[in-house]
């Protein structure tokens, strides 16, 4: 049997797991909430925009243990959504890990939509688009900034640990199969308990697997022409 | 005050005079040719007029070059002849509509019978042959649009035919599997051409298409003007470059201040002007 110092396969196996689903979750949620809010913001002027764009750069440097104590609040028996009995389960860990990136990824991909010229969309309007089809073009146009802003979720996701402590607890059955325990929550407690090694080697796999879904975005992000320069 | 000159009809610029221009029944054969129109045009932003009283018209297969020094208003009169947007006085007619009467889809219809290429690069980050066929595709059904896409996930399809004919026109059919951020500025500029003739347009805007390019660039572009024109279509060229104007426009209109001080057949608003300022501006000797 696998294993090193308390690590046993299934063990490990498991909180990479929780890991992977908790972060993958939640990034998808923010994108699927942060993607049309970039693009509503990004194309329109309206009053009080730079004081929305304000807002959610500050959101990025939310601290995480605050989100992760209005999540427990939120989410305890007593709190507006209790009823739900979400509290230290991975779903509570999936709600505050995306109001953790949801700034990041607004952020992020709201700098590339604006980045776009504004030339091009007047291209795309004069060869026949509709007001969808110059969004589109914007999406298309902006998806190496969006692609960065995706990383950038899913970096701010699986490196968390304060609030899925909060809200997760930190939860392995008896089994050794993780509830809500994650790799950082795993490297916390390793920690706590001294075992250097054992903690070490848990970093370098969520760097592995960091490392690993940034090499999957940057090749979509690299894939498509058109980034070789504009012009000789 | 528009100087217009006898024969030249309608509004500023209208109809040919035959002696000059092409006659429009001889080119495009078969095209049943669409008149763009403006008439008393005036339009401003937050700081005051850029344009005002503005009328001028261009017909199926000539070429109109709107000449004027860089500042003068000819870029937002073009961005209104493309229904950028609307204006804040007169109208603009294509095909006798006033297009802003128009119900949004008859709009949308009419803006598609109008081709337009800018000044500046406005190439997508894709290939060339995506670029020209962009107009082509905006102008498929959803369905036929992501049938389309997933085909293109297992491999890509010859380029279309009127992909070929419209890079062929501007020389560049050689570079249509290029991606399009590898082009020179020249290069680009006859490729945003041929994305606007790709759809077969009735009326061509160029917006000073060879600013800053080489003589080759230039020879090539203005190839694709005569060519256009020899179709039927109707073309609108923006420059200030006097000589281009010159050598490839079968009538011209004079922008000063913005506002439309003479317009006529080329020769004729070249060698003899009505206007003393005009004289002056094609002179060289009035500088703005």
């Amino acid at each position: 049997m696998f294993a090193l110092g308390d690590l046993n396969l299934t063990y490990l196996v498991s909180i990479t797991a929780v890991s992977l689903y908790v972060s993958t979750a939640a990034v998808a949620l923010s994108a699927a909430l942060g993607l049309p809010i970039s693009l509503a913001v990004g194309f329109r002027d309206f009053y009080g925009k730079s004081v929305v764009t304000s807002v959610i750069s500050t959101g990025m440097g939310f601290p995480s243990v605050v989100v992760g104590l209005v999540v427990l609040l939120a989410l305890s028996r007593s709190g507006p959504l209790g009823t739900f009995d979400l509290l230290f389960t991975p779903e509570a860990m999936i709600l505050s890990q995306t109001i953790l990136a949801l700034p990041v990824l607004v952020s992020v991909s709201l700098s590339a939509v604006q980045s776009v010229p504004q030339d091009l969309r007047d291209a795309a309007f004069a060869a026949g688009g509709t007001s969808t089809d110059v969004a589109l073009l914007v999406v298309r146009e902006a998806r190496y900034g969006i692609v960065t802003a995706l990383l950038a979720a899913y970096g701010r996701a699986i490196s968390e640990v304060g609030s899925v402590l909060i809200v997760g607890g930190n939860i392995v059955f008896s089994d050794s199969t993780s509830f809500t325990r994650t790799l950082t929550t795993a490297i916390t407690v390793e920690a706590r308990k001294g075992n250097i090694e054992t903690g070490i080697a848990l970093g370098a796999i969520l760097l592995a697997l960091v490392l690993g879904v940034n090499a999957l975005g940057a090749r979509f992000r690299d894939r498509t022409p058109g980034r070789n320069g504009r012009g000789r | 005050m528009t100087t217009e000159r006898p024969g030249t009809g309608g509004p500023g610029v209208g109809e040919s005079d035959g002696s000059t221009a092409p006659d429009p029944a001889s080119n495009g054969a078969g095209r049943g040719g669409t008149r763009l129109a403006a008439h008393d045009l005036g339009h401003g932003f937050g700081n005051g007029a850029v344009l005002e009283d503005i009328s001028l018209a261009v017909e199926p297969g000539e070429i109109l070059a709107v000449v004027g020094p860089s500042g003068t208003g000819k870029t937002t009169l073009f961005r209104l002849l493309a229904m950028f947007e609307r204006p804040d006085e007169g109208t603009v007619e294509v095909g006798g509509d006033d297009v802003w009467d128009l119900p949004e889809a008859r709009r949308l219809a009419v803006r598609r019978r109008i081709g337009m290429a800018f000044q500046t690069r406005s190439l997508f980050s894709t290939t060339v042959e995506e670029n020209v066929s962009y107009g082509l595709r905006v102008r498929r059904s959803w369905s036929a649009r992501i049938r389309d896409a997933v085909e293109g996930l297992f491999g890509r399809d010859e380029p279309s035919d009127t992909v070929e004919k419209a890079l062929r026109t501007v020389g560049m059919f050689d570079k249509v599997d290029r991606d399009a951020g590898s082009l020179s500025a020249g290069e680009a500029q006859r490729v945003a051409i041929a994305r606007a003739l790709a759809p077969d347009p009735d009326v061509l805007l160029l917006d000073e298409p060879t600013s800053n390019l080489d003589p080759r660039n230039t020879a090539a572009i203005e190839s694709a003007m005569r060519a256009a024109r020899d179709r039927g279509i109707a073309v609108a060229l923006a420059t200030h470059d006097m000589q281009q104007a010159r050598r490839v426009s079968d009538r011209t209109a004079v922008i000063l201040g913005g506002t439309c001080i003479e317009s006529g057949p080329t020769d004729e608003v070249f060698e003899s002007p009505d206007d003393d300022r005009v004289r002056q501006f094609v002179e060289g000797k009035l500088v703005y």
